[in-house]
C-alpha cells in the first residue's frame, strides 16, 4: 500500500496534467457534436430501457433540452480544452457528458463505448488541470512539478488500465478459456456480419479461418488482461498502446464498432506530450543547425 | 482514492450504475446455435417484410434487447412497442397493419454463401394488429 501511494502521490509534470485535458477534453467536444443524441430524443415511449440514473424518467428528455445540453457541452468542453475558467467548464461539458451518455445506454444495453473516456476524466473535475498550456495561465512562470499534478493522471492511468483489465477478467470468469478455445470469436463475427446490411469482409476474413480467429481472441485477452503491466513498466506502453490501437481498429472494420474514445483516451493518457514535444523541438533545432544537405536520423 | 475504490467495486463486482460500469464487453461465450427473435411486418396485401430497423432512426436501434425482453412485457406493453415500430416503418412510406413476432434458432455456424443459412426454426409468437389500419378493422 506504502509502495501505490509513493506511486500515486509522486509529483507530476503540469504539463502532461495539461495535455490530458486537452485531449480529453478535445475528444468530449467531439462525441457530444454527435446527431444521435436529437434522435433518440425523438424515441418512443414504450422504447424507452433506462438504466443507472436514466430510470428517474419515463421517456427520453425532449429535443430542446437535449440540443440545450448538446451546445452547452460543446461549448464548455472546446472552453475546458483551451484552459479558460477550467474549473468551471471542464466539470460543465463532463456532466452534460455523462447526462447525454446516458441516453445512448437507455436503449436496452449497456454502451461502453464513452465511459472508458468519462471515467478517466473524472480526476481532473478536482485537479489544477489549467496551470499549463491553458489561458487561464497565459503570461505566467513555469510551474514546477507538483504532487498536484501527479495524481489525476496516475489516476486517470489506472482508470484505463483497470478498464481493460475488468473486461479481460470478465471473459474469463464467464467464458474461461473457451472464449479462445472454442468458436466464440467465430461466432460473434458471423453474427455481426450477419446483421449488417452487406457481408462484412473483414469478419467474415477472420470468422472463415479457425486459427486466425483463435488467434485474434488469444490476442484480444492478452491484451486485455496485461494492460496494467504499463502501470509499473511504463516501457510496456510501446507494446500495449499500438495493440489496442489495432484492436480497436480491427472491431472497427470487422464488426462496425466505433471505439475511438478508448483509443484516444489510452493514447493520450499514457504518451508523454512534454516529453513528445521536447523530441520534436530537439529534432528541429538539429535539423537548423545541420549544415545543407546532411541528414538528421 | 474514494473515486478509485468506487471504480474497482464496480469493476469487480459487475455493478451498472453507468457511467460506472462491470465492463462486460462481449463477456458471455457465444455458441454457434443461436436462439433469437425477429419481427416483421404485415402491409394492408398481406405481404410480410422484415421491419428494416437498419435503416430507422438511433431511437429503434436498440430493438434486440426490446425484442429480448418482449415476452416478459404486459400485453399492452407489448402493443405500445408494435405500434411504435409501426409507425416509425409507415414514416418510411411502407405502413403496415399487423407486426408479428417470431422466435427464431439458427446455426450461424452454417453458411450460404457469405450469410447465414435460414433459421432451423422460426414460431410465430405474437401478432399485433395495428390500430387504424384496414386489415386491423377487418
Amino acid at each position: 500500500v506504502r509502495r501505490l501511494e509513493s506511486w500515486l502521490f509522486a509529483p507530476g509534470d503540469p504539463r502532461r496534467l495539461a495535455a490530458v485535458r486537452i485531449g480529453l477534453c478535445a475528444m468530449l467536444a467531439a462525441r457530444l457534436t454527435r446527431g444521435i443524441y436529437l434522435e433518440l430524443a425523438q424515441q418512443p415511449p414504450a422504447l424507452y430501457r433506462p438504466i443507472s440514473f436514466m430510470k428517474l424518467l419515463d421517456r427520453m428528455p425532449p429535443r430542446g433540452f437535449v440540443l440545450a445540453l448538446q451546445i452547452i457541452g460543446v461549448a464548455a468542453a472546446v472552453v475546458a480544452a483551451a484552459g479558460l475558467r477550467t474549473r468551471l467548464a471542464l466539470p460543465a461539458a463532463w456532466a452534460c457528458g455523462v447526462a447525454l451518455g446516458g441516453m445512448t445506454t437507455s436503449i436496452g444495453k449497456v454502451v461502453h463505448n464513452d465511459v472508458m473516456l468519462l471515467l478517466a476524466m473524472v480526476p481532473l473535475l478536482a485537479a489544477s488541470s489549467a496551470d499549463a498550456w491553458s489561458l487561464d495561465v497565459r503570461g505566467a512562470g513555469k510551474r514546477e512539478p507538483s504532487v498536484c499534478y501527479g495524481w489525476p493522471l496516475r489516476v486517470a492511468m489506472i482508470v484505463v488500465a483497470g478498464g481493460y483489465f475488468f473486461t479481460g477478467l470478465h471473459k474469463l470468469i464467464n467464458a474461461g478459456p473457451a472464449w479462445v478455445t472454442s468458436g466464440n470469436l467465430r461466432w460473434i463475427l458471423y453474427i455481426s456480419s450477419d446483421g449488417q446490411a452487406t457481408p462484412n469482409p473483414w469478419a467474415l476474413f477472420i470468422a472463415d479461418r479457425a486459427w486466425l480467429a483463435h488467434l485474434a481472441a488469444a490476442g484480444t485477452l492478452a491484451l486485455e488482461i496485461g494492460f496494467p503491466i504499463v502501470l509499473w513498466r511504463p516501457r510496456a506502453a510501446r507494446l500495449f498502446l499500438p495493440g489496442i490501437v489495432a484492436m480497436h481498429l480491427g472491431i472497427r472494420l470487422a464488426m462496425r464498432l466505433d471505439y475511438a474514445p478508448w483509443i484516444v483516451t489510452a493514447v493520450v493518457v499514457f504518451v508523454d506530450w512534454p516529453g513528445v514535444l521536447e523530441r520534436v523541438r530537439e529534432m528541429a533545432r538539429l535539423r537548423m543547425r545541420a549544415p545543407a544537405g546532411t541528414r538528421i536520423r | 482514492l474514494s473515486f478509485l475504490a468506487v471504480f474497482v467495486l464496480a469493476g469487480a463486482a459487475r455493478i451498472e450504475a453507468w457511467p460506472l460500469t462491470g465492463w462486460r464487453l462481449f463477456s458471455q461465450q457465444r455458441a454457434a446455435q443461436q436462439v433469437g427473435w425477429e419481427a416483421a411486418g404485415v402491409d394492408a396485401e398481406g405481404v410480410e417484410r422484415p421491419i428494416p430497423f437498419g435503416r430507422l432512426s438511433h431511437a429503434y436501434r436498440g430493438f434486440v434487447h426490446v425484442l429480448t425482453g418482449f415476452e416478459s412485457l404486459s400485453p399492452g406493453r407489448r402493443q405500445e412497442v408494435c405500434e411504435a415500430w409501426a409507425s416509425a416503418v409507415a414514416g418510411l412510406g411502407a405502413p403496415v397493419s399487423e407486426i408479428r413476432v417470431y422466435r427464431v434458432s439458427a446455426d450461424v455456424s452454417r453458411r450460404q454463401g457469405r450469410r447465414a443459412a435460414p433459421p432451423s426454426a422460426r414460431e410465430l409468437r405474437y401478432v399485433c394488429p395495428i390500430e387504424g389500419s384496414p386489415r386491423a378493422a377487418s
